[in-house]
């Protein structure tokens, strides 16, 4: 299991829509200018700033300093931790209802067939 | 990595079963028919704690033959019989450090020839939410109403 402040930082990173949005953005596009990652959006630069500042503490993108340019793109394998725990409790509850559905038949009596 | 996948904010299960839902709810809310169905194959379940009034804990542990275990608990929300059950859910690591911590929801629908069961388990969006259990509540059951409506 990754550890949970991780999976907490990540998943609470990608609950905001603008911030899921500006990551769907940077998947497409590879890297962006900080300035061409808010174009899209009718939010302020400091807002735009704020949601930048929350996905990279989150460990979900960098940034990249060339000249007066700011660039930002999504980490290498950033979303693994969520989608390994995502993937490891699906499994968990896919088995785990075969199984109450198993011991659920067993308790239900035959219907008559009409 | 797709874009559903940056999407996907909560885990959502649902299928038929061929019995009633008073059958399914006591599988899952009384500890002697909760341990026949929640271990895997070369686990056994033991219940540590079941108290399904809201705000009643729970704790269920997975022992494995060669002395492993698996804890995982929380606390129940709602307890509608035979119809709604909402927890809060964690896995525990071995030294019983409570892990991401998610909610949980499962909805037991009658349907023709059985019940239509939908689980659907929500990430805290922020240790806000995770603070405030009315509201990382109220947003799991709007979103199961939605889908169950």
């Amino acid at each position: 299991m990754a550890d949970a402040p991780q999976l907490d930082s990540l998943f609470a990173a990608l609950a905001d829509p603008t911030r899921r949005a500006i990551v769907e953005r940077l998947l497409a596009a590879g890297e962006l200018s900080v300035g061409d990652v808010a174009a899209p959006f009718a939010i302020s630069g400091p807002a735009i700033t704020r949601h930048l500042q929350v996905l990279e503490r989150a460990g979900l993108i960098e940034r990249r300093i060339e000249r007066q340019w700011r660039f930002v793109r999504v980490r290498a394998d950033a979303l693994a931790p969520a989608e390994s725990w995502l993937s490891r409790q699906r499994r968990h509850w896919m088995a785990a209802l075969d199984r109450l559905e198993a011991v659920a038949a067993a308790q239900t009596p035959k219907r008559e067939k009409s | 990595m797709s874009d559903s996948e940056v999407d996907e904010t909560t885990l959502r299960l649902e299928r038929l079963i061929p019995s009633p839902p008073e059958i399914l709810f006591a599988l899952w809310t009384q500890p002697a028919q909760f341990i026949r169905w929640w271990a895997p194959d070369g686990y056994e379940a033991s219940v540590d704690a079941l108290d399904t009034r809201p705000g009643g804990r729970w704790r269920t542990t997975l022992r494995r033959s060669d002395g492993s275990v698996r804890a995982t608990s929380g606390v129940y929300r709602i307890v509608e019989p035979p119809r709604f059950l909402a927890f809060s859910w964690a896995w525990e690591d071995e030294s019983g450090t409570r892990g991401h911590e998610t909610e949980v929801v499962v909805n037991f629908e009658s349907a023709p020839g059985g019940t239509r069961l939908v689980l659907v388990q929500r990430r805290f969006a922020s240790k806000q939410a995770r603070d405030n259990h009315t509201n990382g509540w109220s947003a799991s059951f709007d979103r199961l109403t939605r889908v169950a409506g």
